[in-house]
């Protein structure tokens, strides 16, 4: 019983930060229309920075999560401004060659200052929860339940807030957006924040049980794509769900088939699934 | 109210407007008549900021908006209920409202009046209000596109084709109601393929072809001139 249940939360836990990275990833992708390869650098400057400040600074793990976030955030904002607003008339191959620039170039600038090395975030919650014969790892449940307040609250700024249905309208209809008045200028800033910020978090929150490195966005960015695809491009609930699904597959494909197997796990499941549904699990109109 | 002087604009090296002059004085209906592929959309996306223009100029009550943003140009009033409807499908009925008075949207108790009287308008709305717009039929749509429209308290109300797609009593209910939204003091421009239809409501009219206006008069005068009536009306 506590074996299955094991699993049961490592998927949870990984379908937490994999959500996390998808959502930010599936809702550039509605103003951008491409997907942005440099989301997993912005992924892997966020466990970079909290690691910093919490080694150098001494940083308190919510408090450099934070800062992170905030960095970041400004980090996808000037990345917005400066590469993909002067393409946006340009033929989309443009905006994904830029992406990927941007990602070897932070990969780069990290390496630069932190080195090739692998790091590791202390945890800040070491102590292992017990409930009836079960355990749990404090770290863990923090994951899970981190990205569900912040799934929720996402879901209510995009859905009950004007400024947050901005961004659901511009996706859904640039021009009709642009008819309302909406200035997608700011709507594509503010999506980029957020968009970043979520990675900084979903990587501070995955940092403590796992290891730091500049090359430690790629897997997680390939997995946020097939995420999206699966879920339908620019389909927030579709961000969430393959996110808990390639988290499941991987941890019980980990444990019941071979460790050794859990990534490709992901990708064999995402051939499966859209042989059956070529459109996603979730056609982009549910969005 | 508003001016279009020599407008031109390209698609590449296809010439869609031609040297487009017109002016709408303030509460006039007009409406432009026009063929598919005329340029009618062309020249209201344009109008509206969403097209670059290759030149001419466009003057909304005095002040040139050529080159403004459109949400500068929504924000002075000039609001456009587009071809296609370009509603916001997965939305409810209500946020699409509530969005049409996005320029509006510090003033909380005007926009609850607002949609209030959209609804007073289009009961069918209130009645759907929780529902996808994407889910609603043609006419439902339309009359979305139109509220939607209204929330931004138009004084110049721009409407492409609204009637596009309707069944033939729909198309009567929805002029009717621009008739009435003129009536309550917003300046209306409508293109239409309805000619007949859409003379019926109208003050005025220009006729459109291949980039330009080839012909412009009173209802009476269009009602009654041969080219229109051979080529739009079918008498
Ligand atoms: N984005 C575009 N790129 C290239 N050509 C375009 C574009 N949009 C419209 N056109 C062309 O410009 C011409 C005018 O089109 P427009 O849509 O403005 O006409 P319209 O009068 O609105 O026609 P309809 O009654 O069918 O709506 C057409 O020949 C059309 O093919
Ligand atoms: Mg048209």
């Amino acid at each position: 019983m506590n074996i299955f249940f094991q699993q049961v939360l490592n998927g949870l836990t990984l379908g937490s930060v994999y959500s996390l990275v998808a959502l930010g990833l599936t809702l550039v992708y509605g103003i951008l229309h491409i997907p942005n390869f440099a989301h997993g650098a912005f992924y892997m400057v966020g466990a970079y920075i909290s690691f910093y400040l919490a080694g150098s600074f001494g940083l308190n793990f919510w408090l450099a999560m934070l800062c992170s976030a905030a960095a970041v955030a400004v980090l996808a904002m000037l990345s917005e401004r400066l590469i993909f607003h002067p393409l946006r008339n340009a033929p989309a191959l443009h905006d994904m060659i830029a992406a990927i620039g941007l990602l070897l170039f932070l990969e780069a600038v990290v390496q630069a200052i932190w080195g090739a090395d692998f790091h590791r975030l202390p945890a800040p919650y070491t102590q292992i929860l017990r409930f009836a014969d079960l355990t749990a790892p404090a770290q863990r449940i923090l994951i899970i339940v981190a990205a569900f307040i912040l799934m929720i609250g996402l879901q209510i700024f995009l859905r009950r807030t004007t400024t947050g249905s901005t961004i659901v309208a511009m996706a859904q209809n640039r021009e009709g957006a642009a008819l309302v008045g909406i200035d997608p200028v700011k709507v594509s800033l503010l999506t980029f924040a957020i968009s970043g910020a979520l990675a900084a978090v979903a990587a501070t929150l995955f940092a403590p049980i796992n290891l730091i490195f500049p090359a430690m966005g790629h897997l997680v960015i390939l997995k946020a794509f097939v995420i999206i695809i699966l879920g339908g491009m620019g389909s927030i609930p579709g961000a969430i769900v393959g996110g808990m699904i390639i988290g499941f597959a991987e941890a019980f494909g980990a444990f019941y088939i071979s460790p050794a197997y859990k990534d490709i796990i992901a990708f064999a499941l995402l051939v499966i699934i859209l042989s059956l549904r070529p459109q996603g699990l979730f056609p982009s109109e549910v969005r | 109210m508003l001016q279009l002087e020599d407008v031109k604009l390209n698609y590449g090296s296809f010439r869609a407007l031609d040297g487009i002059n017109l002016s709408v004085r303030e509460g006039e209906l007009v409406v432009m008549l026009g063929a598919n592929g005329a340029g009618k959309s062309s020249m209201f996306l344009a109008i509206s900021g969403l097209r670059k223009l290759s030149g001419g100029k466009v003057r909304l009550a005095g002040t040139d908006i050529t080159r403004a943003s459109p949400n500068t140009i929504v924000s002075r009033g000039l609001v456009q209920c587009p071809e296609g409807r370009k509603l916001f499908a997965s939305m409810s009925v209500e946020r699409n409202l509530m969005l049409g008075g996005y320029v509006h949207r510090a003033d909380k108790a005007g926009l609850k009046t607002r949609l209030e009287e959209i609804y007073e308008m289009f009961p069918i709305l209130r009645e759907k209000r929780d529902d996808h717009a994407g889910s609603l039929s043609g006419g439902q749509q339309q009359m979305v596109a139109i509220g939607r429209a209204l929330m931004g308290r138009p004084k110049l109300l721009l409407l492409d084709e609204p009637s596009l797609g309707l069944a033939p009593l729909v198309v009567r209910q929805v002029l009717d109601t621009i008739k009435s939204i003129n009536a309550g003091g917003t300046t209306v421009l409508l293109a239409e393929q309805n000619a007949y239809a859409a003379l019926q409501i109208a003050d005025r009219g220009y006729v459109m072809e291949s980039g330009r206006v080839v012909l412009e008069g009173s209802r009476e005068e269009l009602l009654n001139n041969e080219t229109v009536r051979r080529a739009y009306i079918g008498g």
